[in-house]
């Protein structure tokens, strides 16, 4: 199979790079600390460095691949691999630029973050596993490899949050995830087979034309499956009811892995649940008319109303900032799932495409914000908000980065954050669906409460007598601001990606 | 050609540019900044009486002239409201500027004389006050529209309060001030909401339709609201009568305000706190005329309602006589002239209610200068005598300051209006028109107008008598202290302005010298001719603000015709006599009470009525009561309402989100195997929602 | 006609109720003897040690993990050695060797990546040291 990349005629597997790029990297991360004198010694900024690259090609080429055209129709079409079980696309590439840059972030900034801890090649290498996972995610177009993905996605996961072993947040919040993410992959993978039971195949193109015939198919177990696979995704994306992980994860794993996990790995869990749905159960859903065989579009609105609710309200009364932001990473998590929910407006394109902008400005701000928390924990100062108190003084830089990470993250408009909710809310109108339109006002409004707080402590409160920046890590902080550099130009710059969020997001609708 | 009309932006704008240089350049100046502030007024006169000339037709062929110069909202959708800055000049707004820009070009110089010579310290401040009062006045003035008149009208009512109080280390000052906004702002409430109402309904706020090579592109709000009368339209569930009726009375809420007419009139005794050449500004030619114009200016609105008309007819009697009487027992100079100017409006207010517009006018231009002439004249008295301002220490100045004096007697019969000074025509010409209009219009309307007349009629009395008893205590008799002994004499720059003003106060009226004119059918009634303007096409056609669109009206709408009970002539010529003879009668007992050489008060023969009158009518008691026993209970229910019901909405809203978030946050209980039964659980109950009841199975 | 349900029903009724009653019959019936022989747990013959709720080496894991590795190798390695004379004739050598190869790369890569970080090395623990030296 040829494909004509610009002008270039190659192979098919050429369009799956970025993911090749990334699991490359994964190995030679594993050569090299093979091949080191003795075991354990390897050099962090060898290895940070080559995971840095290694995800920036990743981003650069998924990106350069957007702009060719690669799996679009403008260009090649979606290119097919191995008989439709991957499948490149516009979609693929575009949740492949933000795991990739957001996995790159990750690395410069764990740079300074590990710094003297022991295992460091085992974490760069886990990272970058997971990361290949993710991309995979983006592209698998069959339950199998779906769920493979998926599962090479979260085992490096469970050992990144457990990495500090010494740390019993880290250790528990590693294990908490463990066991419930083995209960969710159980629940998904029986999800699964349901919907092979239901459909006789896994690829979802298969599915969505055995499950387009109507009245033979068992709808009872369809009903179960299509549920539970809905609920293993959820896990993926720290939704509600399967979210519980998700704050002890985050608030025991090492910032940086906080950061990977709540934006790389939530993006990448709704890739694979945009695919999902819009490519095997459209028609189920009802999406092309008639009756919905099962509601899932109403199943989603109700979890993403949930969602936003829950996530919001418990970051609302928490005393922990990186708490708080896990708490907020499952409100976002709501947020995103709007682009499920509101498919009934007249152009679905635009309502997955604003879901999809929001992941990707979220990507930069929310791994920003957490990065920041990296940051705080490298200096050894407190966990709460007291503890930022007048954290300015000493670092004005960082203090000014987080302030537009979290004034984005809340909507306004100092950051793409502000248009990507707006879009989203437009959405929400499009569809007439005045529930989620009105939660997401509410919740918005809620988390700039809490939001504030945090600028309130760092710019406003007096510092304590005792806090004191010895050090300004160069890593952490270059990642720190170009995420709110992005952040920010992603104000302006929003209407230059949006169109390939659209155009990428309308392919799935036929 | 850049004609008259160019400029006549710059006609604000230069008073407004004299404003900033007095504020950051007038301490560096010798004067203070006063150089400043005559340079631009006088500026200004020049471009006012070019823009008059050009209005008569003398310098150019366009005698009208409305446009919008800056649109600063402008409405995206169709039929959307658009806010603009606009000129609008007619023959009245022509007048208008000559008068308001003579009237603060001689208080500029005149205060050369009452304030530098004085010594004042803050002097930049007092002519960057009185360069933006100016400013404000004369874009009122050219306003095309409502919301741009009450912007500057708002702009004038910020000044009168930085200008009374502009001695604010003392107690009264202040206080006056904010009394005198408190009062005005008051009734702006009435009148912005009224503004609201009137863009809401029409659209629009012009005053005259803009017209482009004879068609209109934008029709005014009068003529809006005039055909929605002749369609029978009705707005918001009310016929089109009874919604222009309200917005009327809304607008004239401010009008009240400004214009200080009963019940609203409190501030302006007050307001003699404040520099006598500002009380002299204020009381002439901007603020309190500004209300009387602004009814000028939509007549074409008010003419529509006739209950409205009633109301302003009513009022305006009313507050004639009412203050007439209350500047009988007066003991302060300025404080009689205060009363004096509530009652020259009401007359203003009594001719425009019962249709006298053109009495109006000439009655709103002969007391701005007769007006500013005895305050100036005060002011002259009030620096001989040291800043004393009682009447009863003074005396005998007649000899001592003749300039003043012979000024000040011109300025008082004008005031007291005896012939042939210029408020006897004027005078007459209002209370001619009220009784004409009074007998021929039907209904309780002519009774009301009737009613109204019997007050003025009789104010003129009183007039008469508060005006020369003034004059008496003041000029005539012995001195009776030491300081009206030996007064302080003036400069120049004082007597300048009085004599200006005393040639002007003696020979003004004979702009419109009506009754001469219909007897001796003569056509030297200038004025009247000046509002007319021609018969067919010219301005009138243009701007529909002419008098024979308002006669018309008068006619149509609101059923106000003349009636001549005695025949024309006799009518008139007896209407002239009765209320010359009621002011002579009026100068006679005050000159028989009072013109002596040790002048005893007469007050306590009035017994009970004096205090009535000294205390004005309570009518300071009872609003401060109003105030004190309605208000504040109010605004402390407001209050109540506001910390108990609204506050504790949102206090709740958030109090219940937090103790949401806290029950949410319970959940995550940290134990794994309660995630687990949760996890599974929901998943049960999704798929019995689900599947189950969604019908799936 | 009845259900045939009802049949697998009785018997399966039966069959607990014959094992039951014999039960019941036997303890009714026979006498009580107990000794220390009859309670012991029961191992190959051998004399009990220990409880048996015991801790077993962690790297007895990492070998078990080492195997499963292996394991699934074999379970792709071997249907592909048998297609492989078609293969290679229906796509060539390249299409048909190289996947594999990568494959077996990616594993060798991890494996020698463990081995030489210890994974296979038995290590013992300070503790099970002292605990010899003391017997």
């Amino acid at each position: 199979m040829v494909v004509d990349i610009a002008g270039f005629q190659v192979a098919d597997w050429v369009a799956l790079v970025p993911s090749l790029i990334l699991g490359v990297t994964a190995m030679l991360l594993f050569i090299v600390d093979s091949i080191e004198p003795r075991p354990g010694t390897s050099s962090n900024t060898v290895l940070a460095g080559l995971s840095t690259l290694g995800a920036l090609g990743a981003f650069l080429v998924a990106g350069y691949f957007l702009v060719l055209g690669v799996g679009q129709p403008r260009g090649t079409g979606a290119v097919d691999l191995f008989n439709g079980q991957l499948v490149v696309d516009g979609m693929s590439l575009f949740f492949v630029v933000i795991v990739g840059s957001v996995t790159a972030l990750v690395t410069l900034a764990s740079y300074d973050y590990l710094e003297g801890q022991e295992y460091q090649a085992e974490y760069y290498g886990l990272v970058i596993m997971a990361a290949t996972g993710m991309s995979l995610m983006a592209s698998a177009n069959s339950l199998a490899t779906i769920f493979v993905s998926l599962e090479l996605s979260s085992l490096p996961s469970y050992a990144l949050v457990a990495f500090l072993k010494k740390n019993r947040g880290s250790v528990e919040g590693g294990l908490k995830y463990l066991l419930v993410g083995a209960l969710s992959s159980s629940v998904l993978v029986y999800g699964i087979s349901l919907v092979y039971a239901a459909s006789g195949s896994l690829q979802l193109n298969a599915v969505a034309d055995a499950l387009a015939g109507g009245s033979s198919v068992p709808v009872g177990i369809l009903g179960v499956g299509i549920i539970m696979v809905l609920l293993g995704f959820a896990f993926k994306t720290a939704s509600v009811p399967f979210h519980f992980w998700a704050p002890e994860a985050y608030e025991g794993a090492p910032a940086p892995v906080s950061a990977f996990l709540s934006s790389a790995s939530k993006a990448a869990g709704f890739v694979v649940a945009f695919r999902v749905f819009l490519t095997a159960f459209p028609e189920v859903g009802g999406l092309a008319g008639g009756d919905p065989m099962v509601d899932w579009v109403t199943a989603v609105t109700v979890l993403a109303v949930v969602t936003m609710t829950v996530g919001n309200f418990a970051a609302a009364t928490q005393e922990k900032v990186k708490r708080m932001l896990a708490y907020s990473s499952v409100g976002h998590a709501g947020y995103a799932l709007i682009g499920l929910a509101a498919l009934n407006a007249p152009d679905q394109g635009f309502v997955l495409g604003a879901s999809m902008m929001h992941l990707l400005v979220y990507g930069f701000m929310n791994t920003g914000a957490f990065l920041f928390i990296a940051l705080t924990e490298h200096w050894g100062i407190g966990r709460t908000f007291q503890d930022f108190n007048g954290l300015s003084t000493q670092a004005p830089l960082a203090c000014a980065a987080m302030t537009v990470f979290l004034f984005s993250l809340a909507g306004l408009p100092i950051g793409g954050g502000f248009i990507s909710k707006l879009y989203l809310l437009a959405a929400t109108a499009q569809a007439g669906s005045w529930l989620l339109g009105a939660a997401l006002i509410v919740n918005s409004a809620l988390s700039l409460f809490y939001y504030s707080r945090v600028v309130k402590a760092m710019w406003i409160e007096d510092p304590s007598a005792d806090l004191e920046v010895d050090s300004y890590p160069s890593s952490l902080y270059a990642a720190v601001v170009i995420a709110a550099f992005v952040t920010f130009a992603l104000l302006p710059a929003f209407g230059l990606l949006s169109p390939s969020a659209f155009d990428a997001a309308s392919v799935l609708f036929g | 050609m850049a004609g008259a009309f160019d400029f006549v932006p710059a006609i604000a704008a230069l008073p407004l540019l004299a404003f900033v240089v007095s504020l950051f350049a007038g301490q560096y100046m010798p004067k203070r900044g006063a150089e400043a502030g005559i340079l631009a007024t006088a500026g200004s006169l020049v471009l006012s009486i070019w823009t008059a000339l050009t209005v008569a037709g003398i310098t150019g062929s366009a005698t009208s002239y409305n446009e919008n110069l800056y649109t600063w909202v402008a409405g995206v959708a169709d039929g959307a409201v658009t806010l603009r800055l606009g000129v609008l000049v007619d023959p009245l707004t022509a007048l208008m500027l000559v008068i308001v820009s003579l009237i603060a070009l001689l208080v500029h110089v005149f205060s050369l004389g009452y304030m530098n010579d004085e010594g004042e310290t803050g002097l930049p401040r007092y002519y960057a006050g009185l360069g933006l009062f100016t400013a404000s006045m004369l874009a009122f003035v050219f306003s095309n529209n409502l919301l741009m008149a009450f912007m500057f009208f708002e702009l004038v009512g910020l000044c009168s309060y930085l200008l009374i109080g502009f001695w604010f280390r003392e107690d009264g000052p202040p206080s006056a001030a904010k009394k005198a906004f408190l009062v005005t702002r008051f009734g702006d409430y009435f009148f912005l909401i009224g503004v609201v109402g009137v863009f809401a309904t029409f659209g629009t706020g012009l005053f005259a339709p803009i017209t482009e090579g004879g068609t209109v592109v934008a029709e005014s709000f009068p003529q809006m609201a005039e055909h929605a009368l002749e369609d029978g339209e009705s707005f918001f569930g009310y016929s089109a009568q009874t919604w222009i009726t309200i917005l009327g009375m809304l607008v004239l809420g401010g009008v009240v305000g400004k214009s200080a007419q009963f019940p609203l009139h409190t501030w302006l005794p007050d307001a003699m706190e404040g520099p006598t050449p500002v009380s002299a500004l204020i009381h002439a030619a901007t603020m309190v005329a500004a209300g009387v114009y602004l009814v000028a200016r939509m007549y074409g609105f008010y003419l529509l309602s006739p209950t409205a008309l009633a109301v302003i007819a009513l009022i305006g009697g009313f507050t004639a006589l009412f203050a007439a009487t209350m500047g009988v027992v007066k003991q302060e100079l300025k404080q009689v002239l205060a009363y004096s100017t509530i009652s020259q409006y009401g007359y203003m207010m009594l001719a425009l209610g019962s249709g006298g517009y053109v009495a109006a006018v000439f009655h709103l231009t002969t007391h701005a200068i007769f007006k500013a002439l005895l305050f100036l004249g005060a002011g002259s008295v009030i620096i001989a005598m040291h800043h004393n301002e009682n009447m009863w220490d003074m005396g005998g100045l007649k000899d001592r300051m003749p300039v003043t004096y012979w000024t000040f007697l011109s300025g008082s019969l004008a005031l007291a209006g005896i012939v042939p000074f210029a408020g006897f025509w004027s005078k007459d010409e209002v209370l001619f028109e009220a009784l004409i209009h009074g007998f021929g219009s039907t209904g309780t309307l002519g009774t009301m107008f009737l009613v109204a007349y019997a007050m003025g009629l009789l104010a003129v009395f009183f007039t008469g008598f508060y005006t020369f008893r003034m004059v008496y205590l003041t000029f005539h008799g012995d001195a009776r202290t030491d300081v009206a002994r030996d007064p302080e004499p003036v400069g120049w720059n004082v007597k300048g302005p009085l004599s200006v003003l005393g040639i002007g106060a003696a020979t003004v009226g004979l702009i419109n010298m009506k009754p001469i004119a219909d007897l001796t059918g003569l056509h030297i009634d200038f004025l009247h001719k000046w509002l007319l303007g021609p018969e067919e096409g010219g301005w009138p056609a243009l701007t529909s603000t002419g008098l024979h669109h308002y006669e018309e009206l008068m006619h149509n709408v609101a059923g106000i015709d003349p009636a001549y009970p005695l025949g024309e002539t006799t009518t008139l010529l007896v209407s002239a006599l009765v209320s010359l003879s009621l002011a002579l009668a009026g100068v006679l007992v005050a000159r028989s009470l009072y013109n002596e050489p040790e002048p005893v008060e007469h007050t306590d023969k009035l017994g009970g009525a004096k205090t009535l009158l000294m205390h004005n009518y309570y009518q300071d008691e009872y609003q401060v009561w109003l105030a004190q026993g309605v208000t504040v209970p109010l605004a402390r229910a407001a209050d109540k309402f506001d910390q108990g019901v609204v506050d504790g909405v949102v206090n709740g809203i958030s109090s219940v989100s937090l103790f949401t978030g806290s029950r949410f946050r319970r959940i995550q209980s940290g134990v794994v195997t309660n995630y687990a039964a949760l996890m599974t659980l929901s998943l049960v109950l999704l798929l019995v929602v689900f599947v189950v009841l969604g019908g799936g199975v | 006609m009845s259900n045939p349900w009802i049949a697998i029903g009785a018997l399966a009724l039966v069959a607990l109720a014959i094992p039951l009653s014999m039960m019941a019959v036997s303890s009714l019936l026979r006498p009580s003897v107990p000794e220390q022989g009859k309670r012991a747990v029961y191992e190959s013959g051998e004399v009990p040690t220990g409880d048996t709720r015991i801790k077993f080496n962690i790297q007895y894991y990492m070998v078990a993990l080492l195997f499963v590795v292996f394991d699934i190798e074999t379970v792709l390695i071997f249907p592909w050695t048998v297609i492989y004379q078609d293969a290679v004739a229906n796509v060539g050598l390249a299409e048909a060797l190289v996947p594999m190869l990568a494959f077996i790369g990616i594993l060798v890569i991890g494996l020698g990546w463990a081995w030489r970080n210890g994974a296979v090395k038995w290590v013992r623990s300070p503790r099970a040291q002292a605990q010899r030296v003391e017997q």
